[in-house]
C-alpha cells in the first residue's frame, strides 16, 4: 500500500522537481562545471585527447600531395595511389580508434573522475554537511550533479569527437567530410548514452564508497571489460553500447560482424540486442542508479 | 520550535559518541558547553539530521530531523569547520544556498548582499572567498546561516577565530534573533563567551550531559562549598568579622586574605548568607566595600562539574 501510495505521488513529485530546476540547477551547474573544468586532471585527459587530433593534422600535412584527385559535379573526390576512396579508409580509422581511445578508455576514466569530483569531493571539503542542513531532496542534490557531469562529460568529448573527426577526415576534402556525417554523429550517440549511464554508475560508487577512484576501476577492468566479453555480458552497459554503435554501422551499409564488437556468445551466436531496447536499458540503468544514490545521500551520517 | 532529546546515544563503531543526553531546547539562546571531543558537534548533528542517533529520539516540533527533509527549511547551521565552495565569492556562496531553496536570482542576490552588509561584508563581498580571513569566513557563514531568517540557529564555535569586532557584532545579533524569538543553540569551550549571552545552559564532557537548565540553579545542586568573598572598608575589621561569622551554622570555612583585604567564606546555603550577612554586619557596625562570588561564573562551575564533585 505504502509503494502504491509513493506511485501515486510521482507525477506531483516530478512536477514539483522539474518547477524547483528552475531556480536550482543555474547555480549548482555552474559550480559544478567550474570545478570540473579547473580539475587539472581534466586537463590532462584533455591534451591526451588532442594528441590524435594533431597526429591527423601531421599525417595530413605529410601525405596530402599523395593523394588522386577526381572532380565529379564539382566536388572534389580523393583516393590512394592505390585506387581506394581515402574517406572510406579514413571513416573506418576514425570509428576504430574512437570505439579503442575515447568510448573504451577515455569516456570512463573521465566518468570516474567526474563523479569523484562531483561528490566525493563534496563529502571531504564538508560542504555536503551544508547541503544535508538545507532543504533540498537527496535526490536533487545527486540529480544536478550529475546533469552537470553529464553535460560537461559529453561536451569536452563531443567537442573533441567532432575535432577528430575533421582531422582524421581532412584527407578526404570537403566531400569525405560531409559524405560521412553518419559516423560523427553514430559517436555523438554512444558517447552521450555512455555519459548517461556510467556519470550514474560512477555517482553511486562515489557516494557509498570511499576511495570511488579504485572502485570505479576494479568495476570497469572487471565487470565492463571482462564480463562483457562473455556470454552472459547483457548485464554490462558496454554491450548496451556495443550494441547501438554496431547498429549504427551496419545501417550506414558498412561490411561489419556482431564479433567486431564482441556481440557474439560462445556458440558463436549473435547476442546484439536491438539499438532502441539498448536505449531505454541504458537510461533505465541511470535513472536506478540515480535513486540508490539518493537512498545512499539521504542515509549517509556525518 | 521545540528541540527534544530524549535519552540519546550516538556510537561510532566502538567508540561511544554521546550518551544518554536528554535535552529541551526553546525559544531564546541555550549553550552547549564542554571541552573539546566532549560530544557538543555530535549532539548537534544529530539536531540537524546529519547523524541519526543509535539509541534515544530526536524531535523538532515532533519530526524526525533526519528523514525529514523539507523541516531543514526552518534550520540555520553555522559548522565549526571550514566548508566552503573557496572558488565562490562571498556573495555568489550565500546565494547559492538561497538559490537551492528555491529563491530566484534577483531575490536570492538582494537577500545576500543584505545579510553580508550587515555583517560588515560590503567591501569583501564580491572577493574570492579563498582570500578571506578567518574572521570573513565566519560571518560569511553566519551570514549563510541566518539569511533566509531560520527559525532554529545552530551555531558551532561561532566565535571560533572571531577578531573581538567579530565577536561583538555576532553577539550582538544573536541577542537581536533571540528577542525575535528563534531558537538559537550555541556551542563553545570558551565559556565566557556564552556566559555573556545567556543563562540557559547544558554542560556536556566525555559524551554525557552534566547538567542544564538555569547556570545559577545548577550551580544550588552542587554539594560544594561555594565561596563568597566579603571585601570590608576598614582593613582592622577583617578578623573581627571572621569571628563572627565562623560559628554561623551555614559556614563550612573561612580564609582571611590581609593582603587583599578580603574574607572569603566557604558554604552551601548561599541564601542564608545572603540573608543573615547585613544582620550580622549592621550588629558589628562593619561596613563593607563589595561582596562578590567568583564561584557563580560558568568556568568555575564547569570546572566542579568536570571534576565529578557530588550532586544533592
Amino acid at each position: 500500500m505504502e509503494i502504491i501510495g509513493e506511485i501515486s505521488k510521482m507525477p506531483a513529485t516530478i512536477q514539483s522537481l522539474a518547477k524547483r530546476s528552475v531556480n536550482l540547477f543555474p547555480p549548482i551547474a555552474k559550480d559544478c562545471t567550474h570545478r570540473l573544468l579547473v580539475n587539472k586532471v581534466t586537463w590532462v585527459i584533455i591534451a591526451i585527447l588532442l594528441l590524435p587530433c594533431i597526429l591527423g593534422l601531421v599525417i595530413y600535412y605529410e601525405t596530402n600531395n599523395d593523394r588522386q584527385v577526381q572532380e565529379i559535379d564539382g566536388e572534389k573526390i580523393y583516393y590512394t595511389n592505390d585506387g581506394a576512396l581515402i574517406h572510406e579508409e579514413k571513416r573506418e580509422d576514425y570509428e576504430y580508434q574512437s570505439n579503442l581511445i575515447v568510448i573504451s578508455f577515455v569516456a570512463i576514466i573521465m566518468a570516474i573522475l567526474f563523479s569523484s569530483e562531483l561528490i566525493n569531493e563534496e563529502y571531504e571539503n564538508k560542504t555536503m554537511q551544508l547541503l544535508r542542513t538545507t532543504p533540498i531532496h537527496s535526490f536533487e542534490i545527486l540529480l544536478h550533479r550529475y546533469l552537470a557531469g553529464v553535460i560537461c562529460m559529453f561536451g569536452i568529448l563531443g567537442i573533441h569527437s567532432i575535432l577528430f573527426y575533421y582531422t582524421t577526415m581532412i584527407q578526404s576534402g570537403t566531400h569525405g567530410i560531409l559524405e560521412n556525417l553518419d559516423v560523427l554523429l553514430t559517436i555523438l550517440k554512444v558517447l552521450i548514452f555512455e555519459s548517461i549511464a556510467f556519470m550514474a554508475v560512477f555517482c553511486v560508487f562515489a557516494i557509498y564508497f570511499e576511495k570511488p577512484f579504485l572502485i570505479g576501476i576494479i568495476y570497469w577492468i572487471v565487470w565492463e571489460g571482462f564480463v562483457s566479453g562473455q556470454n552472459y555480458q547483457k548485464i554490462t552497459i558496454t554491450h548496451y553500447l556495443n550494441s547501438i554503435l554496431f547498429d549504427s554501422t551496419k545501417a550506414m551499409g558498412w561490411k561489419v560482424k556482431a564479433s567486431d564488437y564482441n556481440l557474439i556468445n560462445s556458440k558463436e551466436e549473435i547476442i546484439a540486442t536491438e539499438p532502441l531496447i539498448a536505449m531505454i536499458v541504458i537510461l533505465i540503468v541511470a535513472i536506478v542508479a540515480l535513486i540508490i544514490g539518493s537512498r545512499g545521500l539521504a542515509n549517509r551520517q556525518f | 520550535m521545540k528541540i527534544k532529546l530524549e535519552q540519546v546515544t550516538k556510537n561510532y563503531g566502538n567508540v561511544q559518541g554521546i550518551s544518554n543526553i536528554s535535552l529541551d531546547v526553546d525559544s531564546g539562546i541555550t549553550g552547549i558547553l564542554g571541552p573539546n571531543g566532549a560530544g557538543k558537534s555530535t549532539t548537534m548533528k544529530i539536531i540537524l539530521g546529519l547523524s541519526r542517533p543509535s539509541r534515544g529520539r530526536v524531535t523538532v516540533d515532533g519530526k524526525d530531523p533526519f528523514s525529514d527533509w523539507k523541516l531543514k527549511e526552518n534550520f540555520g547551521f553555522v559548522p565549526e569547520y571550514d566548508c566552503f565552495y573557496e572558488h565562490m565569492t562571498g556573495l555568489e556562496f550565500v546565494m547559492y544556498f538561497l538559490r537551492i531553496r528555491d529563491i530566484g536570482r534577483d531575490k536570492a542576490e538582494n537577500m545576500a548582499r543584505t545579510a553580508l552588509s550587515e555583517l560588515g561584508l560590503n567591501n569583501a563581498m564580491e572577493r574570492k572567498i579563498i582570500t578571506y580571513s578567518r574572521g570573513m569566513r565566519q560571518k560569511t557563514k553566519v551570514a549563510r546561516a541566518t539569511v533566509f531568517d531560520p527559525k532554529i540557529l545552530i551555531m558551532d564555535e561561532p566565535f571560533q577565530g572571531a577578531d573581538p569586532t567579530t565577536r561583538g557584532l555576532l553577539m550582538k545579533k544573536m541577542t537581536e534573533w533571540a528577542k525575535k524569538g528563534k531558537t538559537i543553540l550555541i556551542s563553545s569551550h570558551i565559556l565566557h563567551d556564552v556566559q555573556s549571552l545567556t543563562d540557559n545552559i547544558a554542560l556536556v564532557n566525555n559524551g554525557k550531559m552534566l547538567a542544564h537548565g538555569n547556570r545559577h540553579e545548577i550551580r544550588n545542586l552542587i554539594n560544594v562549598p561555594r565561596p563568597i568573598t566579603i571585601v570590608p572598608v576598614k582593613k582592622g575589621n577583617l578578623r573581627k568579622l571572621a569571628k563572627r561569622i565562623i560559628d554561623e551554622e551555614w559556614t563550612k570555612g573561612t580564609t582571611i586574605d590581609e593582603e587583599n583585604n578580603e574574607l572569603t567564606v566557604e558554604t552551601n546555603q548561599t541564601e542564608e548568607v545572603y540573608l543573615e550577612l547585613p544582620r550580622i554586619l549592621q550588629k558589628e557596625k562593619i561596613t563593607i566595600e563589595k561582596i562578590y562570588s567568583e564561584d557563580d561564573s560558568l568556568d568555575s562551575l564547569y570546572a566542579k562539574l568536570v571534576e565529578g564533585a557530588q550532586w544533592k
